[in-house]
């Protein structure tokens, strides 16, 4: 009885120093070098993957049509700005003809001239020709000589070229006169087709070298997107794909379309594929040409077979594979890969069967001697 | 026989086990300094481990990409790729900056990895959260140091990521936390500049006469075209073939003349021995600083704790008390003062310290090791100090005058 | 002498060497038979505090011999080898104070010494409680010692004093800080002790109201003792 208390006091102080042991021993063997790695794990799927590709572009008009003077002048009038609809063959501006009129003037006068030549070429050799024959009736009445006769056949032969001259003369001007008509007629902006200015590179008064743009005139009704895709992602792409546009303003509402077609130009610079993406219904209002837009392709589904999560795929040692759990024993499992989707599932060819258990997510880096511990999710990081 | 320094422990519980604590804080910061010194190396190693590469090849007479910047071209990875020995090879691109999300940014070190598969030199290793990036564009995976979650969008220069992936302990030797991005998008953001800028280099080049010819149209559309595209990368990841020597293909490497290629181990000798090396030699001096201060307090709370008993041990050794029963009170106390302070400390340091430090804290179990034997070491030869002291009292002061 | 009591014989002691030497005790003759309580008289500086440290083994003597029991432990030198084995079997003390160990409760403050010698803990503790129950502190025997009165601490001091039945007791002004009903108290107790244990008690004191109960008193001048006669009127 008396030996109770002793017990007691030696019992309150190991109940007090208790607590502080087991925490010691906790933190010991819970945390650091010496705890077991905390992981998720995941079941291997049976699953249909959608593949699909992800490229992003700009929207661009299909057919832009530049519009320029031939040759070098200055620009005398415009019609229409940035944003006017514009119709096939609507003048749209003209350039200077400076010294063009006068010059037409010119070449009319010519014209006139020549042909004023040509109606006196026409009269000598009228009367030439007259002579030439009087002349041989009188030699058929023995009245002249022979070489009177000849005379006047040679000053006939001669009216007859001059007359050819004067004619081919009137020809010429007139050929030069269409030539200058043609260019007067050149000066004009005509626009090839209806569609919309989106461009005015020059105000009136400015010098225009030939082949410099004045204005730019695009075809809203055909408005594509120029994407491109990373090649080493692009297996599968081609033409009439279903896709779906994102322009960068609306960023909630993805468009249908299709691939129009694939470049056959890939950008080696950039490790690219090209492709030209368009929509099934042109969004109203249009969106401004060279607006950024990401363009989604879906691939056609592909049949059911073991699925993974990417986060799961690994390489060690030079090996792509995944960490497997097999009767409570980890084990690096190297895999052959197939398709992926743009969730993050992974197809497996080769290496994994349906309701293999595998590690997806673990807190520190595996390897094949890891103690593990599965949890539902790892510790700091919300569901 | 009963046990004097036990009783007396009970007795004083309090102001023992107030003393342990106290004790325990200070031994608890010393121990969470070596783990911050140990955190701070670990962080240099994290980088090269997680980025999976045996070889980085960057720019010629460069610590880069990590110590130094590096530039080079993003084709050059293509003539890597084809030399013997080599597995792998990828462009990767490394910038430290601000990432915007909500309304609070976050310094971090933005790596743009190549496109391709999980595996990819340059690809976090392994996830805690998530998914890796499937989207050659505008997809992120982010370190929890970040702060950030699955599904939040971050801004990165003037493009807005969402983050698909979370990982943990992927961090720049200087312990920020890494956000991944494709690496088209790094390189843009690592290059572009603001609207205001790129304003004025157009203009700029358009009153340059030798750009704006009136001549030959389209030649200034090229010329800014080509200004706002950026083909350099920071560094080429290599990984090796097995059965292949990592000098050996360094060395074929090398023999591309405008080109250094590091090995891992030259990689950590620059970051660990340059790079960090400052910061080491400071946290160790920290370090070695405190654990010297504990050894003098320890020492002196276990003297002032002897001489508190100085008259009783008088009395003991006047009625007949042995000498090795005195030594054992004064020892035993000692030893459990260092015990329990031991326990406090290494419980504050996991529990307390670790969590709450900006940096990483890396507590090793041999570091643990070594403290307790340091702490019982201290404790041991305090007490002798202290037994000495107890040795020298007469025991006929416990006789008046 | 009959295996019991003290007797020490010419017992000298001189402190330091040479110029500065001091003799504190010149020769000192003195007799305590077993259940026998003497008083030790002596004003300060006449050596009382040397003689009992001599007697109590705590400082050696110079010269001289000591009997204790019948056991020769001085005879111009130390005969014992462990003296601190002897003051735990042979001598006990009575301080001015209690000086009992705070940290210990009261029968284990008396019990340490027999478990020192050796005993086994329950027969150490039964030993000090049959003394508690002589000294009637026996109800207070779980207690630690800060929560005793000073007359109960002084009569566990007695307890720790006796239980390890040593043929002399060294008291040391034990009623100094005490009154005098307190006082004659103790000294009733210590000769009932001495009776009953049969033990020499020596009891140092300048107490006057304690001296006349004495039946024999050493005084103690310059270091040498005379004996007289005390009145060793009776205790109430």
């Amino acid at each position: 009885m008396k030996r109770f208390p002793v017990h007691k006091r030696t019992l309150v102080m190991l109940a007090g120093f208790l607590p502080l042991i087991a925490l010691f021993i906790y933190v010991a063997l819970r945390s650091g070098a010496l705890a077991p790695v905390p992981v998720t794990m995941a079941r291997v799927e049976n699953r249909a993957i959608s593949p699909a590709l992800f490229g992003i572009g700009t929207v661009e008009a299909r057919y832009t049509y530049r519009i320029g003077p031939a040759v070098t002048g200055r620009v005398k009038r415009l019609e229409v700005d940035v944003g006017d609809p514009v119709e096939a063959g609507q003048v749209l501006g003209a350039m200077d003809p400076i010294d063009l009129d006068e010059r037409i003037r010119a070449s009319e006068a010519t014209v006139q001239r020549a042909a004023a030549q040509v109606n006196e070429a026409e009269v000598r050799h009228g009367y030439a020709l007259a002579q030439a024959r009087r002349y041989q009736q009188l030699l058929e009445a023995r009245t002249t000589s022979e070489e009177i006769v000849l005379t006047k056949k040679n000053e006939q032969q001669a009216a007859e070229a001059g007359l050819n001259a004067a004619r081919g003369e009137a020809a010429r001007v007139r050929a030069e006169l269409e030539a200058l008509l043609a260019q007067r007629k050149n000066l004009d902006l005509v626009a090839p087709a209806a569609g919309l200015v989106t461009a005015r590179h020059a105000d009136p008064g400015a010098t225009i070298v030939a082949g410099q743009a004045v204005i730019d005139v695009i075809d809203p009704a055909h408005l594509w997107v120029n994407v491109r895709f990373d090649q080493i992602t692009a297996y599968g792409l081609a033409a009439d794909l279903p896709v779906h546009i994102v322009l960068r303003s609306q960023a909630v509402e993805p468009r249908p379309g299709r691939i129009l077609r694939v470049e056959p130009l890939a950008d080696a610079v950039t490790e690219e594929t090209l492709a030209k993406a368009v929509f099934d219904e042109l969004p109203q209002p249009l969106p401004p040409l060279g607006e950024l837009a990401e363009v989604t392709v879906d691939l056609p589904p592909l049949a059911a077979g073991p699925v993974i999560p990417n986060a799961a795929i690994q390489r060690l040692d030079g090996q792509l594979g995944v960490w497997r759990v097999s009767d409570g024993d980890l084990a690096f499992t190297p895999v052959t890969l197939g398709v992926a989707a743009l969730d993050g599932s992974v197809q497996v060819r080769d290496g994994l069967k349906v309701d293999d258990q595998i590690i997806v997510y673990s807190a520190r880096a595996l390897h094949p001697r890891s103690r593990i511990r599965v949890a539902e999710h790892l510790p700091g990081v919300k569901p | 026989m009963i046990s004097l320094a036990g009783r007396d422990i009970m007795h004083s519980l309090g102001k023992f086990v107030f003393t342990g604590l106290g004790l325990g804080l200070l031994i608890g910061i010393t121990l969470s300094m070596a783990g911050i010194y140990r955190g701070l190396v670990d962080d240099g190693k994290a980088l090269l481990d997680n980025s999976g590469a045996d070889l980085w090849v960057v720019q010629r007479d460069t610590l880069g990409p990590y110590a130094e910047s590096s530039s080079i071209h993003d084709d050059v990875w293509r003539g890597i790729r084809s030399l013997p020995g080599v597995a792998r090879a990828a462009n990767a691109t490394y910038f430290t900056m601000q990432v915007r999300q909500g309304g609070r940014d976050v310094r971090a070190m933005v790596a743009g990895i190549a496109a391709g598969a999980p595996g990819t030199p340059g690809w976090p290793p392994y996830l805690v959260a998530g998914r890796q990036i499937t989207r050659g564009h505008y997809e992120a995976v982010a370190d929890i140091a970040t702060g950030f979650a699955l599904g939040d969008r971050l801004r990165i220069r003037r493009n807005l990521y969402t983050v698909v992936g979370l990982t943990r302990r992927m961090v720049s030797s200087g312990g920020d936390p890494m956000v991944f991005i494709p690496l088209k998008d790094a390189q843009e953001a690592q290059f572009l500049k603001d609207n205001d800028a790129i304003r004025q280099q157009r203009q700029r080049t358009g009153e340059n006469p030798a750009f704006n010819r009136p001549q030959v149209p389209g030649l200034l559309e090229a010329v800014i075209a080509s200004q706002s595209t950026n083909p350099y990368v920071n560094a080429v990841l290599v990984q090796i073939e097995p059965g292949h020597e990592v000098a050996a293909v360094a060395e074929a490497i090398r023999r591309w003349k405008r080109l250094t290629v590091y090995t891992r181990s030259q990689m950590e000798e620059i970051l660990v021995g340059k790079m960090i090396a400052t910061s080491a030699r400071q946290i160790f001096m920290f370090l070695v600083i405190l654990s010297l201060v504990s050894a003098a307090i320890v020492a002196f709370i276990i003297y002032t704790l002897t001489l508190g008993k100085i008259r009783e041990i008088a009395v003991l050794k006047l009625i007949g008390t042995r000498n090795r029963t005195i030594v054992g009170l004064i020892m035993q106390q000692a030893v459990a003062l260092g015990a329990i302070g031991f326990m406090v400390g290494k419980i504050t340091a996991t529990l307390v310290m670790a969590p709450i430090f900006p940096k990483y804290v890396l507590l090793q179990p041999l570091d643990s090791v070594i403290g307790f034997g340091a702490v019982m070491v201290i404790c041991l030869l305090s007490s002798i100090v202290a037994i000495r002291a107890a040795m020298k009292v007469d025991p006929a002061e416990a006789i008046g005058g | 002498m009959d295996g019991k009591g003290v007797r020490i014989e010419g017992l000298k002691k001189r402190y330091g060497r040479g110029d500065t030497a001091v003799d504190a005790l010149k020769g000192v003759d003195m007799e305590v038979a077993p259940g026998e309580v003497v008083g030790l008289v002596g004003p300060s500086g006449s050596g009382k505090s040397t003689l009992l440290k001599c007697l109590g083994a705590v400082i050696e003597p110079t010269a001289g011999r000591m009997i204790l029991g019948d056991e020769i432990i001085y005879d111009d030198g130390w005969q014992v080898d462990d003296l601190r084995a002897l003051r735990r079997d042979k001598i006990g003390f009575i301080f001015q104070a209690p000086y009992l160990i705070p940290f210990l409760d009261v029968t284990d403050n008396v019990a340490l010494l027999p478990m020192l010698a050796g005993r086994p803990n329950p027969e150490a503790r039964r030993m000090a409680l049959e003394l508690f129950k002589a000294l009637e502190v026996e109800h207070r025997a779980r207690a630690m010692p800060s929560q005793l009165s000073g007359g109960e601490q002084q009569r566990v001091a007695i307890a720790r004093g006796l239980v390890n039945r040593p043929p002399v007791i060294l008291a040391d002004e034990p009623t100094a800080p005490l009154d005098s009903e307190r006082a004659l108290a103790v000294i009733r107790i210590l000769n009932e002790m001495a009776r009953q244990f049969e033990t020499a008690i020596i009891v140092v004191t300048h107490d006057e109201k304690i001296i006349p109960t004495f039946r024999r008193i050493y005084h103690i001048r310059d270091g040498v003792t005379y004996e007289e006669a005390g009145e060793g009127r009776a205790i109430a």
